[in-house]
């Protein structure tokens, strides 16, 4: 059964679809249907690179379609043949995958739109279960009246029962189309949900095609027991001249296009090492292009004179990556900053704001605590005990090891040792008092301090320290401890 | 789906066909659903039920019985048998009238519904399972002079277990009552049921009346079909022999041999399609029980395709080379490149060789781990290696 529906499906458009290979796998006979893979790098003849086809489509209209989809070309011309007429029927289900902000749903979603085909799209995201899923796909297709019919909680057979109810009423003239976002969410719901999504086309008895999109690759959905593969479609990252065509287009109108251009091309230099993501680098191009035209507003450079607009922007863009680009700044701090001249450092990102104040006995605490994690028990009497006798040097030398504790990560150390170096440390003498211990506990949920293996809480409970290098560092100054000289990795 | 639809079985629009030659005749009474005559080679477990339900019918007393035994060694039918004779009886005023009820644990979707379903067999009245068990609990220990008495048949017992175990303990309980008047019969797979999974004071109030039921040997199995046919010549003497010695070797289950003569009917039929009807014989028997009792897997790993054959074998030269009896998908998949590049094939790549593995995995020849742990999930053999290397090897 399965295997027939698939090839009649197959047979139906590849006859469609003249040009793209279908690298289909071996071994037909041993265990049903499998996807085909579309490959766009070699298989796609010129002619497909041309431009899109889409029977029963004005020109005109192709036309605004494939402005919109700038540099996507081929994958939409693949898509409308793989979609086919609207009355004949669509694959079951397509994957496609690609990086983020490689287009993926805006390909789709504007074809569905600008064809005005019948279509659902749902964001995994907002689904939290399936019922909702259910009942936005049906509000999408059929209206608001087929989704009441849904119980109220509804399983997959409650929504396929739905739906043929629904769809005998309207038939279907067109391919309805349910594009789900971010589906690597679905494989978390009920096991069988992606299952049946995959083979709904059956399950519905519908001219119906289920878009699945997600950034992670096909291999990772496949569950255990086998399912309906889908056909998958691999959306390609954009090249360095693709991001530069598509950044220019949002162009500022006050300026000629070639200068916006130009700044684009400058931005993807500084940027494009690190970020390939369109739409961090066109809220960075936003962002920066003021600062951009300052000596041209001042008329201390003209538009020519690219030299000297770089000169003024690059350093300013090195700024802004590892500020505005790790949101350690804020889009609109980073904007006021420019109204008001002000030198890019002299605001305090959120890293800075990290330092904590602690009470005096609690800083100590935490300082033993780093030192109980960071340090070897072993080395203790070295470091804390006063008089600590005659010590062999050799004992103490760095026995071989390969790296120091701190790449490592903090190891847990029980209560004891915590005290016994927190007394160490502490000049004066402190009082075993209930607020010590409490303080300790606090620090736990502060977060500064974790509780290892929650087994035992009052009996000799183990910790770790969570704070990095830099943060004891600071608490350390505050007290006028030198941390660094109790820390066996840089002895 | 509706509010108060009942599921049902469509009916039947023609009369059912009658059968046509001696074949199809045989095959309508080896059916397992068309009851037998009478049950033989059960003489001796029929007399010792019969005569315990008898005696506590006529003193009109109460008791249990543990009936246990393999799968298909006759238990059910044995205790229908029983009953349906003691029914005979009582309408010919031999012994007391008596009711009897049969529950079944497999038809329970919560062993506390066999309070429900008892109650409603007693007396027509649907309560809830506490309801219920409160109205059985004061029926059974009331005195009542004109009750008569009750013989229940609990089915797959085991089914009935719960944590408090209330459920068993109340229906070994109530026929101790004076007044109660219960005989209970309860039937399982296992003989040490009551010692294994029940609680001293269930399996105490069960009682020490138990009867196991043997498998059946080839003697017994080969006089079960003879009865069955009741003179229909159908089989050939070897025939009938050498199916009841396999599965007398096998599990001693009548009703796997039945399949198996059934099985083989049909094969006689397509195979003498021409030449008439003829006897069935031993080439069509031996067919039958190839195909029941041979392997699946090594005839899905013969017709695997070639790469995922080659992986079978690049996970059996990685165990081989690890000394486990597990792998990453990661180090098969280096031996199955190896293996290609041995073979002069081109090496797949990672994404198909996945698809291999997840799909000898979804057909169970493989055990895998989830797919998203892509390169680490693990792999190991659901079959083992010497299977694997048989059924490569054949070709």
């Amino acid at each position: 059964m399965e295997l027939r529906t698939t090839n009649i499906c197959m047979k139906n458009f590849k006859s469609r679809l003249p040009d793209v290979t279908f690298y289909s796998r071996e071994s037909e006979a041993a265990c049903g249907p499998r996807g085909s893979v579309v490959g766009f790098s070699g298989s796609v003849s010129e002619k497909m690179l041309s431009g899109l086809h889409y029977p029963g489509c004005p020109e005109a209209r192709l036309r605004s379609l494939r402005e919109k989809l700038p540099c996507r070309e081929v994958q939409a011309g693949t898509l409308l043949a793989i979609m086919g007429e609207p009355e004949q029927y669509c694959y079951p289900s397509i994957f496609i995958y690609g990086h983020r902000a490689t287009g993926k749903s805006h390909v789709i979603l504007t074809l569905l739109k600008e064809l005005e085909l019948p279509h659902a799209a749902v964001s995994c995201v907002e689904c939290v279960s399936a019922g909702l899923l259910f009942e936005q796909t049906l509000l999408a297709l059929f209206g608001a009246d087929s989704a009441a019919l849904l119980p109220r909680l509804p399983s997959l057979s409650d929504f396929v029962r739905v739906y043929r109810q629904v769809c005998a009423q309207q038939p279907a003239k067109q391919t309805r189309y349910i594009v789900l976002e971010r589906a690597e969410l679905l494989r978390d719901m009920e096991a069988n949900l992606l299952p049946g999504l995959l083979r709904l086309q059956e399950l519905v008895d519908d001219n119906v095609a289920v878009i699945l999109l997600s950034e992670i690759v096909w291999d990772k959905f496949r569950p255990n027991t086998g399912c309906f593969e889908p056909l998958l479609l691999h959306f390609p990252d954009y090249t360095k001249a693709e991001l530069l065509q598509i950044l220019s287009l949002d162009s500022n109108p006050s300026y000629t296009p070639e200068l916006y251009s130009s700044y684009i091309n400058i931005l993807l230099g500084v940027f494009y090492s690190v970020c390939r993501d369109l739409r961090e680098l066109r809220h960075l191009a936003a962002l920066n292009f003021s600062k951009f035209c300052e000596p041209l507003e001042k008329g201390e450079a003209k538009e020519g004179n690219t030299h000297k607009l770089w000169r003024n922007i690059e350093p300013h863009l090195k700024r802004a990556m590892q500020t505005v680009y790790l949101r350690e700044v804020s889009s609109v701090q980073w904007g006021q900053q420019q109204m008001d001249e002000k030198e890019a450092t002299a605001l305090r990102g959120l890293s800075a704001l990290a330092h904590v104040e602690l009470p005096y006995y609690s800083k100590f605490l935490l300082i033993a605590a780093y030192l109980a994690s960071y340090n070897p028990a072993r080395t203790d009497r070295r470091f804390f005990v006063k008089h600590h006798g005659k010590m062999k040097k050799t004992s103490f030398l760095k026995k071989h090891e390969k790296t120091s504790n701190h790449l490592l990560g903090p190891k847990p150390f029980p209560l004891d040792r915590l005290l016994a170096i927190f007394y160490s440390v502490v000049d004066s003498r402190v009082a075993p008092t209930a607020s010590v211990f409490s303080q300790i506990s606090s620090l736990v949920t502060l977060q500064l301090l974790t509780q290892v293996g929650h087994d035992d809480q009052l009996d000799t409970p183990k910790y770790k320290c969570a704070v990095s290098l830099d943060f004891i560092l600071a608490i350390s100054r505050t007290v006028s401890f030198d941390i660094v000289r109790y820390l066996y990795d840089f002895i | 789906t509706p509010r108060h639809a009942t599921p049902s079985i469509p009916t039947r629009s023609l009369p059912a066909r009658k059968p046509e030659n001696v074949l199809e005749e045989a095959r309508a009474r080896l059916h397992v659903s068309s009851v037998p005559e009478s049950l033989p080679c059960r003489e001796q477990e029929f007399q010792d039920i019969y005569s315990f339900v008898e005696s506590k019918i006529m003193d009109g007393t109460g008791g249990c019985m543990y009936i246990s035994g393999v799968p298909g060694t006759g238990k059910t039918a044995t205790v229908h048998e029983v009953i349906r004779s003691l029914l005979q009886a009582a309408e010919q005023d031999e012994i007391p009238h008596f009711r009897f009820i049969e529950i079944n644990g497999m038809r329970m979707t919560d062993p506390h519904q066999a309070y429900v379903q008892i109650l409603q067999k007693l007396t027509d009245q649907k309560a809830t399972a506490d309801h219920a068990a409160a109205l059985l609990e004061k029926r059974f220990s009331m005195p009542a002079p004109k009750k008569e008495t009750t013989v229940l048949l609990v089915d797959e017992l085991d089914l009935l277990w719960t944590r408090k175990q209330n459920v068993m303990y109340n229906l070994f309980d109530w026929p101790t009552r004076r007044h109660a008047r219960l005989v209970v019969l309860t039937i399982a797979n296992t003989m040490d049921l009551p010692e294994r999974i029940m609680m001293n004071r269930v399996a105490s109030r069960l009682g020490l009346t138990r009867m196991s039921f043997q498998p059946y040997n080839f003697k017994q199995l080969q006089q079960i079909i003879t009865s069955r046919l009741n003179r229909v010549k159908a089989f050939e003497e070897d025939a009938l022999q050498l199916i009841s010695r396999k599965v007398a070797a096998l599990s001693g289950d009548a009703r796997r041999c039945l399949d198996i003569c059934r099985r083989a009917t049909e094969i006689c039929e397509h195979s003498g399609q021409q030449g008439g009807t003829k006897l069935v014989g031993m080439s069509h028997v031996m067919e039958a029980l190839d195909e029941m009792f041979s392997s699946s897997y090594i005839t899905a790993i013969r017709c695997a395709s070639l790469q995922e054959q080659l992986f079978l074998r690049a996970v059996i030269a990685e165990f081989r080379r690890l000394g486990l009896e597990e792998a990453t998908f990661q180090q098969v998949f280096v031996q199955h490149q190896g293996l290609c590049r041995m073979e002069g094939l081109q090496p797949i790549s990672v994404s198909e060789g996945l698809a291999v593995c997840q799909r000898l995995g979804a057909c169970r020849l493989l055990l895998l781990e989830p797919s998203r742990l892509d390169l680490l999930l693990r792999v190991r053999l659901n079959v083992s290696q010497d299977d694997v290397l048989y059924a490569l090897k054949a070709d």
